[in-house]
């Protein structure tokens, strides 16, 4: 079983099992995919050069919308505006998190910068977003329902066991931020 | 928001706050645009605490204020400024995987009546 993170003399440390391990791999790397801008031959070399992209569109899928959701409520237009000049950076920022996240995983025991466990927190909290979309998590009863969901002997279908799923990362993620919030009052 | 574990941030609200910046100030008229947290039900309080602690440089009181009032109203005004700067802060909270947006302040209302569930997006209901 995996160990939450805690915070101690040699920074903040967690341990998963080979299983565990290899699912968050697996869960990072589609969020990945879905991240990865599209190849798109015929744009403008300087333009995708200095992050512009003026061929971008709001995502139709809703995780990837929640990934990346518009900078102004109820105004397309402005937000289109927005994400041309952000959205490639932001993408990258992401998967650089990720694959911080994920390069971790190489070992049982996992040992984290300050700045390592910024990028776990941000990497896990995006893969939970993408989970609770499929698992269609709208308010706060849906998270509660998806919640009680805690016994593996009972996942015998996709929505179960992506609700277990999600409800281990949520673990990891709380345990990793109040080490976090730990190590940082003790620099206080 | 969530919350996985055991609550309490809110514990302390109200020890410290005269140390905080008020955020009344930073709606002043003559700061003309928002950055506006919305809340989802996927974000853990914790983190949302912890990015406001650790991009703003907020206290543990101020940040733990600001994230009940997004868990509580639905969303909260968490800073102000040119439109440039709210831009920035908006695109390094999409980066924590938080929900901002950027509006123009409306004068002084504290502009904290809204209460639906976000931008562009209804609840839906399951089943």
């Amino acid at each position: 079983m995996a160990k939450a993170f805690k915070y101690g003399l040699k920074g903040i440390t967690g341990f998963l099992e080979p299983a565990e391990r290899e699912l968050l791999r697996s869960l990072i790397d589609d969020v990945i995919s879905m991240l990865q801008p599209e190849d798109r031959t015929g744009q403008d070399p300087l333009a995708a050069l200095i992050g512009l992209d003026m061929d971008v569109a709001e995502p139709t899928d809703r995780a990837v919308k929640r990934l990346l959701p518009n900078v102004v409520k109820d105004d397309g237009a402005a937000s289109l505006e927005f994400r041309q000049l952000t959205e490639r950076s932001l993408r990258e920022t992401k998967i650089g998190a990720l694959r911080a996240a994920a390069l971790d995983l190489d070992k049982d025991e996992i040992v984290l910068t300050p700045e390592g466990a910024r990028h776990w927190s941000m990497a896990l909290n995006d893969v939970r977003l993408v989970l609770a979309e499929r698992l269609d998590i709208r308010d706060e009863a849906d998270a509660e329902h998806v919640h009680r969901m805690q016994d593996w002997s009972q996942a015998e279908d996709v929505e179960s066991y992506l609700a277990l799923v999600y409800n281990f990362t949520t673990w990891l993620q709380e345990s990793l931020v109040q080490a976090m919030l730990q190590s940082m009052e003790s620099r206080r | 928001m969530t919350i996985s574990v055991a609550p309490g941030p809110d514990t302390q609200e109200g020890i410290r706050t005269g140390t905080a910046e008020s955020t009344d100030s930073l709606t002043a008229p003559d700061i003309p645009w928002n950055l506006v947290i919305w809340n989802d039900p996927v974000n853990l309080m914790s983190y949302v605490s912890y990015v406001f602690q650790s991009y703003f440089g907020y206290s543990e009181t101020k940040a733990n204020k600001l994230m009940m009032e997004v868990h509580k109203k639905g969303r909260s005004i968490v800073a102000a400024g040119s439109k440039e700067q709210v831009e920035r802060h908006a695109v390094a909270m999409h980066g924590f995987g938080l929900w901002a947006t950027v509006e123009k302040a409306s004068g002084g209302t504290g502009g904290n009546s809204g209460k639906s569930g976000g931008p562009g997006q209804g609840k839906g209901k399951r089943g």
